[in-house]
Parts: C-alpha cells; sequence; structure tokens
C-alpha cells in the first residue's frame, strides 16, 4: 500500500510540481495545506504517513509546525524542505523532531525514498 | 500715515492744549508768583519735553527713551495746574507736581535705551517714583496749603484731613530722604556710566550727564534747602534754576539720542540676538529632521534589501524550484514515456518564460535599465505603456540630467503610478516633468477619488526622503474627491 503524504507549503506552483513528482515516485498524495495551521488541522483529519513541509510558511515556523504533529497520536513523518541551503538553516534541522531535511532543488523520489523508506 | 505716527500727532496736540489750558491757569492764578516767570518755565519745560520726546519715540520706536520723555513734557502741567484757582485742579497739581523730576531721574539713569536693567538703577527710579506718586498724595491728604510758605493765598484742600500736621511733615521727610537718596544713587550711576563709557559713547553721553547731573545737583539743593526752612524767594529762586536747565535738558536728550549709535547698536544688537536665537532654534529643528530623515533612508535601504530577498524567493525561486522538479521528471520518463516527457518539457518551457518575466519584471524595480541607456523621457513613456491605467506623458526633458536627479524623478512617476493604479479609481492619469530654472518639476495627478495620506504608507515617506536627499521639496494634494497631485521639486544644476 502506497504511503500517504500531506504537501505544506504556500506557494501553489511548487504544490503542483511536487504532487505530480510523488504520485510519480509511487506516493499518494492526501491532501495540500497553504499553510501552518491548516496543515496541522489537515493532519488530525486525513491521518497521512509523510508531511513534506516548507520550512517558511505565512503563519507558523516549520520547526514549530513538526513539534506539534509530533505531539498528535498518530504523528506523521516529517520530511522539511526549503528553497533555501541546509546552512542557512542551521542547528534548527537537527534539533527538530523531523525526519530530516531535502532542499526544494534537490527533491526527488529517491531522495525522500532514502530518508523514510 | 502708519498707526503709531497718528497716535504721536494726536499727543502732540494735547500737549500743545494742555499747554494752552495751563498758560490760563497760570495766568488767572490768585496764588502763583511770579506768574510770568512760572508760565514760561513751565511752557518751555512741559512743551520741549512732550515735543522733543515724540520726535524721539517717531524715530527710535523701539527705544523707551522717547515715550519716557513725552510723559515727562505731560508730567510738567501738573505744576501748572497747582495754579489754578479751583481746588480740585490745585489739589490734582500738588499731588502730581513733583513726578517730571521722577521721571527724569529714570530717564538720565537708564539713557541711552531708557530700559531698567540692574538694581541700581531700579532703586533708584523705585524711590524717585515712591517719593512723587504715593507718598504725594498720601502728604497732600494731611496737609493743609496755607499753612505752606508762599501759597498764603492757594485754594482750600478739598480732600484735607485736618489734625495730623505731625505725620504729613513726617511724610515730607520721607519724601525729602527719599527723594534724595534716589537723587544720590542717580548721580553716582550718572558718574559709573560716563566712566565705563569709550570715547565715542562719551561725546553722546557728556551734554546730557552734564546737563542731567547739573539740573540734580540743583534739585538736591532746592530739597536740601526746602528742609532748612529758608525763605521762600531763595527756594523760588533755585527751583526756577532747577526747571531752567531741566527744560534744556531734553534737547541734550534728543541731540544723544539721534547723533548717537548707542540706542540703534543696541536695538540692532537686540534684534541680532533675537534673529540668532531664532536661527539656532531653526537650524537644531532641521538637524533634528535631517537626523531622522537619515535614519529613515538607512532603514528604507534595509527594508528594501529585505523586499528584494522575499521577492527573488516568493517568485523567481519559486519557479525555478518547479522547474526543476519538472525537468527531473521528464528526464525520467523520457525513455518509459517519451509522450509524456515532451509535455513535461513543454510545461517547463512555460514556466522558465514566466520565471524570465518575473524577473525582468523585478530588475525593472530594482533599476530600470532604459533610465541608463536611454533618459528619463523614454523610461516615463515604458511606465506609462505598462500602467493599467491610462496615463498621459504631458512634458518631460529630452536632455540627459544626473543620474541622482533622473532616479528620483523616476521612482517618484513609478510610486506614484502604483498608487493610482492600487488606490486612487482613477480612469485617466497625467505625468509632467519640466526642467525651470535649474529644477526638475515632477507632477503626477489623477482624477480619481483623493484623500491619500502621505504619512500612511512607507511608499509615499519613502520619495519625500529620496527627493530631501537631494535638496528637493516634495508634496502631495489629496483633497478627497478632488483626485491626487504628487509634486517634487528636484534641483538640477
Amino acid at each position: 500500500m502506497p504511503k500517504s503524504v500531506l504537501i505544506v507549503d504556500d506557494h501553489p506552483g511548487f504544490r503542483a510540481s511536487a504532487r505530480r513528482m510523488l504520485e510519480a515516485s509511487g506516493y499518494e498524495v492526501a491532501g495540500e495545506a497553504g499553510d501552518g495551521e491548516t496543515a496541522i488541522a489537515a493532519c488530525g483529519e486525513l491521518g497521512p504517513d509523510l508531511v513534506l513541509l516548507d520550512v517558511q510558511l505565512p503563519d507558523l515556523d516549520g520547526f514549530e509546525i513538526a513539534a506539534r504533529l509530533q505531539a498528535l497520536e498518530r504523528a506523521p513523518d516529517v520530511v522539511l524542505t526549503s528553497s533555501r541551503d541546509r546552512a542557512d538553516l542551521g542547528e534548527a534541522i537537527a534539533e527538530s523532531p523531523a525526519c530530516g531535511f531535502i532542499a526544494k532543488a534537490d527533491l526527488c523520489g529517491p531522495a525522500l525514498a532514502e530518508l523514510v523508506g | 500715515m502708519s498707526s503709531l505716527r497718528r497716535a504721536l500727532v494726536a499727543l502732540g496736540l494735547l500737549a500743545f492744549l494742555l499747554g494752552l489750558l495751563t498758560a490760563a491757569l497760570v495766568m488767572t492764578s490768585d496764588h502763583a508768583s511770579p506768574r510770568g516767570l512760572l508760565l514760561a518755565l513751565v511752557l518751555a519745560a512741559g512743551w520741549s519735553f512732550a515735543f522733543t520726546g515724540l520726535y524721539a519715540w517717531d524715530r527710535r520706536p523701539q527705544n523707551n527713551t522717547g515715550p519716557l520723555m513725552t510723559a515727562a513734557g505731560f508730567a510738567w502741567f501738573f505744576q501748572g495746574l497747582s495754579a489754578s484757582n479751583n481746588e480740585w485742579i490745585f489739589a490734582i497739581g500738588i499731588v502730581g507736581q513733583n513726578l517730571p523730576f521722577a521721571i527724569l531721574i529714570h530717564l538720565l539713569v537708564t539713557f541711552p535705551s531708557g530700559r531698567l536693567r540692574t538694581r541700581a538703577q531700579t532703586l533708584a527710579v523705585g524711590l524717585a517714583y515712591l517719593a512723587t506718586g504715593p507718598l504725594s498724595l498720601i502728604w497732600a491728604l494731611f496737609t493743609d496749603p496755607s499753612t505752606q510758605s508762599g501759597c498764603e493765598r492757594c485754594p482750600e484742600n478739598p480732600v484735607l484731613i485736618g489734625g495730623f500736621e505731625g505725620l504729613a511733615n513726617a511724610i515730607n521727610a520721607l519724601q525729602a530722604i527719599g527723594g534724595s537718596v534716589s537723587i544720590a544713587i542717580g548721580i553716582g550711576l550718572l558718574y559709573r556710566n560716563w566712566r565705563r563709557s569709550s570715547a565715542a559713547e562719551r561725546r553722546v553721553l557728556t551734554p546730557v550727564f552734564l546737563t542731567g547731573g547739573t539740573a540734580f545737583t540743583v534739585l538736591l539743593a532746592e530739597l536740601i534747602i526746602g528742609e532748612l526752612g529758608v525763605p521762600h524767594t531763595v527756594q523760588v529762586v533755585t527751583f526756577v534754576t532747577a526747571v531752567a536747565i531741566f527744560a534744556c535738558l531734553p534737547f541734550a536728550f534728543l541731540l544723544g539720542l539721534l547723533r548717537s549709535r548707542i540706542g540703534r547698536v543696541e536695538e540692532v544688537s537686540s534684534a541680532l540676538s533675537a534673529e540668532n536665537e531664532q536661527l539656532t532654534a531653526e537650524l537644531q529643528t532641521k538637524v533634528e529632521e535631517l537626523r531622522a530623515s537619515r535614519h529613515r533612508i538607512v532603514e528604507a535601504g534595509y527594508a528594501e534589501r529585505r523586499r528584494v530577498e522575499r521577492d527573488l524567493h516568493d517568485g523567481a525561486q519559486q519557479r525555478l524550484m518547479a522547474l526543476t522538479m519538472t525537468l527531473r521528471l521528464a528526464r525520467e520518463k523520457l525513455d518509459a514515456d517519451p509522450a509524456a516527457s515532451a509535455e513535461l518539457l513543454d510545461e517547463a518551457m512555460e514556466e522558465l518564460a514566466a520565471a524570465t518575466a518575473e524577473l525582468r519584471e523585478f530588475a525593472r524595480g530594482i533599476h530600470p535599465v532604459v533610465l541608463s541607456d536611454r533618459g528619463l523621457a523614454a523610461a516615463l513613456g515604458g511606465l506609462a505603456e505598462r500602467s493599467p491605467v491610462p496615463v498621459k506623458v504631458a512634458a518631460a526633458p529630452a536632455e540627459r540630467l544626473p543620474m541622482p536627479v533622473e532616479s528620483a524623478a523616476y521612482f517618484v512617476v513609478a510610486e506614484s503610478l502604483t498608487n493610482v493604479a492600487r488606490y486612487s479609481g482613477a480612469e485617466a492619469a497625467t505625468v509632467r516633468v519640466e526642467r525651470r530654472n535649474g529644477t526638475l518639476e515632477v507632477e503626477v495627478s489623477d482624477d480619481g477619488a483623493g484623500g491619500a495620506d502621505p504619512e500612511a504608507g512607507t511608499g509615499l515617506r519613502g520619495l519625500a526622503d529620496r527627493v530631501a536627499a537631494l535638496d528637493g521639496s516634495f508634496a502631495v494634494r489629496s483633497e478627497a474627491g478632488e483626485g491626487t497631485t504628487v509634486e517634487a521639486r528636484i534641483p538640477c544644476g
């Protein structure tokens, strides 16, 4: 059974590309969210296996969302992504409960599989 | 004729009429003697002080000497009133008859400014007014004139409170002491002022102080003689001498005041000092404005960089990220599904075209290349063309101007047109940029709703700072319902 994914990003263009890439890589896209609060609500509702989470959102910080998702009953795996470099984000990635980080430029099926299996 | 001059002419007329009244009173007097001499002296002193005082007042309105001389002239007529056979007029004359001497002390110790500045001056002048004003009034309440030497035929005192001769004498003595001390301080002050003055100042002060000092000395003598109880004739002679000298005094004052530059210099210096204070305050305000404006310019620089980063991140960068993913997917499908791959490549090219257009627009926002390459007129044409609201460029300079000037003018127009499109609801806008007398005049007007508040947003404030940095001026007129006009004037050599 394919893993279900929630895509969280405030740029619709990026969400569309990510959805196509994920579907091509064998994931099932459960839903999309444009900001943090919507993402947390959607997680409770849809119960995805994986959340592809942009670090910079209009309302909440991606790291904070990751921590709050961790507290859910069925906590999903979280993969952080950003158009910035890993180096720009510093220690926050390592300290977050997320499985890992993939820069948007490197985002593809194999890279995701490497992190979450 | 100025209102001051009209008032002065009226006062002159009044002095003339009072002189005539005095003449009538003296010549019909039962008790004044010798009448002719008294009249001559009162008229000479009264008119000379009043008329020279009014002239000085007119010539030096800022100086107090003119008004004081005029007041002394009017005060002399009290002497004339004391010649009246009417008991009430006589009483008023008696109370005020010594007032001119107090004003003279005031004039002399404060010459040439007429302003009290030191404690010693205030003391001398205060004592003089006390002795000749309030004390004189109290004295008059308790004094029966017929008991005074040389006044046996004077009218009765209508306000006399009898039976207090002792008190009257005590007050009289107090007046004499107060007057003497005042005169003594006055002479001391004149001497000190004379000693401290420069050679040039002495040329002016000497006639005034010499005449005044002599008059004071004679007056002091008269006071002392009065107390010693010498015969009436001696008192009259001393008094007449004092008045004769006093009658000369106004001419000395006038001469001194007009010939001297001291009074003038003092006025000029005080005006300069006031102007200086005002300039300092203005300068301080300017410095603060400049500091605030510099702070805003630096802030605006940072804000601009943040905006550039955010625009790049949200715009072109996101498109390029999506493009990367699309291209990667297209490559993966190249062998298995060439048709799908071709479709993805088409999509990628569209995305790339959009990203390029976005970057071009973005770069124009940072610095419009057409401005540096082809000048203001071409750049304004481009702005008008891209504006969603129809824009007419009514005037634009054909020649090239210094880059900072062109750039400021361009951004004033660009930001104003952005505001027209976003907020005004206008149907048309007009841009007029003209070089006139070394200034570039920029005007953007629209026929929209108006009511824009330049303080509300950062856009207009940023423009104002940008223009101010080039020593220009910036204004927004935006009455509700009247459209909006943005005006900038930028010096351009």
